[in-house]
């Protein structure tokens, strides 16, 4: 009988994190950035909670990722504000095209 | 006179001389400062008034003087003030009084009011606009620093502040010669002179130099004390010897080189011609009154330390002086030329003079000389300006009826420079009757006689005297003289001994050739028929000019007879230090020189006495008709008559040795200044800029700048290194962002 535990959720989130991050470092449309960088936030969130359910036993994961989702809403907001601006900029939300930021 | 404690303060002779000498000075201010205000010919009259008012007071002392007797003339005498200490040697600037002072202050007064007041009426028809500005005040402006300075040398009683007042003389002379600086004959006249002097100022200067280290006194008493005090202990003046002779002789020749210069002896006589460039009042007081005054003087200053070697040299040089001046005067036709080769003569029977003894006949002829050589100059300013400043005599002629003051004054001077006059022995009453040089001139001869031959052969005529009556209450010092045996002196190679006899037959053949010149110039000027019309048609004179040259005749006369000898007589040197040297000298350098004089002079009276009658007429039968005669004699006579219109080469031989010597010298230190000092410049200009590319290049660009660079460079790499990372790509930013956390998460799992 398969017992679900903390592996199991740690394990998820490193998945999801990966995915996150694959999708970030690969996708070249600036939306694809954002969705993996809320598929990071995810699964930063679903460690806190695993963490707080299995190891502390009290609500402090919960709250904390309660917390980072309204911050990923917010940031959310704020990179979409950003796109828009970038589009009228470039016409494009391709992020590799903005290369202002080379060194 | 050392040894008497003398007042403090200056006693009433003195301040009138000091003022004396002052007021030319403050003249001289004035002028210098606001002369050109002044104007013409005001600033002339403003330097006139203060050398007349010098003549005033000095006149006065001399009177104060005459009436005091010894005892009062010594108490007239101050103590000098102490200026400062030259290392231990005191300089004490006082006022060298006694008679010779007195009688050559009131000479270069009287002399120069006559030149001043001359110069004003000279000036007045002279140019003296330079870039169109008239500097009228300047000439009157040097004179007055002229008169000043040479009043200064006369009261000056020690040996520095001589020296001071001998460099302004020649300062003066060089800016009066110059006075015409545009001309370039005259600033090169000018820049002669003054080098000239510098030779013989530079064996005064160590002469003084002597005096400092081996007398230790430069005061005119001190000194004379110190040298009498070397010789009594024979000192190192004495023992040391250099070439041969003793360094006392050593410094009496060398000072005397300083008036070999200043009154233009042989070898240093090539300047006084030239200095005939300057305007003819210059050459009248520098002729007369002061340059060359200076010299004679300051070998009576210094008379006392010259020993028998260095009189014999004075006595040679003098000697040989007036031989060349005297014939090369023969030929000469400019009339200034004439008048400055006579007073080179003249001086060089001074000089003689003083060598063989006769002191006071040398500074008698002096002073009878100064009279009518300045009477003779300014006569022939007279005529040079009346004749529209022609100079050259063979143009002249016939002058007498436009200029018969000028005609009979110059006669004046013709007659005392020639020694005209009648000797004693063939007056009925003894006393003889003559002019200037027939007293001087033939004294010194006498006095020369008597160094040659002895006195033996002249006392028989002893009791025939010369009348003097002026001179007979200051025979007195003869008995000192007498009573001073002469001390030997075994150092003293002609010791008593009879000097060589040329040093008095050649003055006697010159005393034969003196009339013939000097007349010449006369008769050629002013008698005959008037050669050139243009000339003698515009000639004139004019009262300013020639009263001067009245008063300088009275003077030429006053002088011949009255006070000026015997006032010479009384400043002879006090006999101790003659004595000591020279026993003949002694008789010959005091009052005793009188008696010789007398003596000798009847003597002197068969063999001179008609010089002046012979050189007259040779003069005359040569000249009387024009200048046909003369010509003829000199194309036959033609080398003579070239090497004395060339003035015996001398300037020819200065210019080729002394000048072309300077040029050799000039090439040389050309040559070895670009061939040695620019080589070495040059290697060492080449040396810096090798090592300024070693500082430069290597060490500089390659190691300091290198290491600079290779800072930068490497900032400049890791830059670009830590750059290259940041493409620009957020994607990249985001996988460095993770794989840096996940090597961090590594190493915290695993460390």
């Amino acid at each position: 009988m398969l017992t679900i535990g903390l592996t199991h959720y740690l394990v998820l989130a490193a998945v999801l994190f990966c995915c996150g991050l694959y999708v970030m470092t690969t996708k070249r449309n600036a939306v694809g950035i954002l969705i993996g960088a809320e598929l990071v936030l995810n699964a930063a969130c679903l460690n806190l909670v695993a963490f707080s359910r299995y190891r502390t036993g009290r609500l402090d994961g919960q709250i904390a990722a309660l917390f980072v989702i309204v911050l990923a809403a917010a940031e959310a907001a704020i990179a979409i504000a950003i796109f828009v601006n970038y589009y009228r900029l470039l016409s494009t939300i391709d992020a590799d095209e903005g290369r202002q930021l080379r060194g | 006179m050392v040894g008497i404690a003398h007042p403090t303060s200056m006693s009433n002779i003195e301040q009138l001389l000091v003022a004396g000498v002052l007021i030319p000075l403050a003249s001289f201010l004035i002028l210098a400062l606001c002369g050109y205000r002044l104007g013409k010919p005001l600033a002339g009259w403003v330097a006139v008034l203060a050398i007349a008012s010098s003549c005033v007071l000095s006149a006065a002392a001399l009177v104060k003087w005459h009436g005091l007797d010894e005892a009062g003339r010594l108490a007239a005498r101050s103590a000098p003030v102490l200026w400062a200490y030259l290392g231990s040697v005191p300089l004490a600037f006082g006022v060298n009084l006694d008679s010779l002072t007195l009688i050559m202050f009131f000479m270069v007064t009287l002399v120069s009011t006559c030149i001043f007041v001359f110069s004003v009426g000279y000036m007045a028809g002279h140019s003296d606009e330079i870039d169109g500005l008239s500097k009228f005040h300047r000439f009157f402006t040097y004179l007055s620093l002229f008169g000043f300075s040479m009043l200064l040398l006369l009261i000056a009683d020690n040996l520095l502040l001589l020296f001071i007042s001998w460099e302004l003389v020649g300062l003066c002379s060089y800016l009066l010669i110059g006075f015409y600086f545009h001309k370039k004959s005259a600033s090169t006249a000018a820049i002669k002179a003054f080098v000239t002097n510098r030779v013989g100022d530079c064996g005064f200067i160590i002469g003084l130099g002597m005096a400092y280290l081996y007398l230790g006194d430069l005061s005119l008493s001190g000194a004379a004390q110190a040298f009498a005090g070397q010789w009594q202990t024979h000192g190192p003046l004495f023992s040391q010897t250099f070439l041969g002779l003793n360094l006392a002789t050593w410094m009496g020749i060398l000072l005397f080189c300083g008036a070999i210069g200043k009154s233009a002896q042989f070898p240093l006589h090539v300047w006084l011609p030239d200095a005939m460039e300057g305007p003819t009042p210059v050459s009248a007081l520098i002729h007369a009154a002061t340059m060359v005054a200076a010299g004679v003087y300051l070998t009576a200053r210094i008379f006392v330390l010259l020993t028998p070697e260095a009189q014999l040299f004075v006595a040679v040089i003098g000697c040989i002086t007036l031989t060349l001046a005297a014939l090369v005067a023969m030929v000469q036709t400019d009339i200034k030329k004439v008048l400055a080769y006579s007073t080179i003569s003249q001086l060089g029977y001074m000089m003689l003079g003083m060598g063989v003894g006769a002191w006071i006949a040398a500074l008698f002829h002096l002073l009878t000389h100064a009279f009518f050589k300045a009477l003779m100059f300014l006569g022939s300013g007279q005529v040079i300006e009346g004749c529209h400043h022609e100079q050259d005599m063979r143009k002249m002629g016939g002058l007498w009826r436009k200029m018969p003051v000028t005609c009979g004054t110059f006669l004046v001077g013709v007659l005392a420079i020639a020694g005209a006059g009648i000797p004693a022995i063939w007056m009925p009453n003894h006393t003889p009757f003559g002019l200037g040089g027939y007293f001087s001139k033939d004294e010194i001869l006498a006095v020369a006689y008597h160094r040659v031959y002895g006195e033996e052969n002249v006392a028989a005529d002893a009791p025939v005297g010369r009348g003097e009556a002026e001179a007979s209450p200051h025979t007195g010092n003869t008995a000192v003289v007498a009573g001073a045996a002469p001390i030997q002196n075994p150092k003293s190679k002609i010791q008593n001994a009879a000097l060589p006899p040329w040093l008095f037959w050649i003055p006697i053949i010159i005393a034969y050739i003196t009339p013939f010149y000097m007349l010449r110039a006369w008769w050629l000027t002013f008698m005959g028929k008037p050669r050139d019309h243009h000339v003698y048609d515009h000639a004139h004179e004019s009262p300013l000019m020639y009263l001067p040259l009245v008063v300088l005749a009275l003077g030429t006369f006053f002088s011949s007879y009255y006070l000026f000898r015997p006032l010479v007589a009384d400043a002879a040197p006090t006999p101790f230090l003659t004595a000591a040297f020279d026993g003949e000298a002694t008789e010959a350098a005091d009052a005793h020189g009188l008696l010789i004089g007398h003596t000798t002079h009847a003597a002197l009276a068969r063999i001179v006495g008609g010089a002046f009658v012979v050189g007259f007429f040779v003069a005359w039968v040569l000249y009387r008709r024009g200048l046909g005669l003369a010509e003829k004699l000199a194309t036959a006579l033609r080398p003579v008559h070239v090497l004395l219109s060339h003035k015996f080469f001398f300037d020819e031989f200065y210019g080729l040795v002394f000048v072309g010597g300077t040029m050799v010298l000039k090439a040389v230190s050309y040559a070895f200044d670009k061939y040695v000092v620019d080589a070495l410049v040059n290697l060492s200009a080449l040396v810096t800029e090798r090592l300024s590319w070693i500082s430069g290049t290597i060490l500089d660009q390659g190691v300091v700048d290198g290491a600079v660079n290779g800072v930068g460079r490497g900032t400049w790499s890791l830059g670009g290194l830590a750059r290259s990372p940041q493409v620009g790509r957020i994607r990249n930013y985001i996988l460095f962002a993770a794989g840096s956390v996940a090597v961090v998460v590594l190493w915290m799992a695993f460390a």
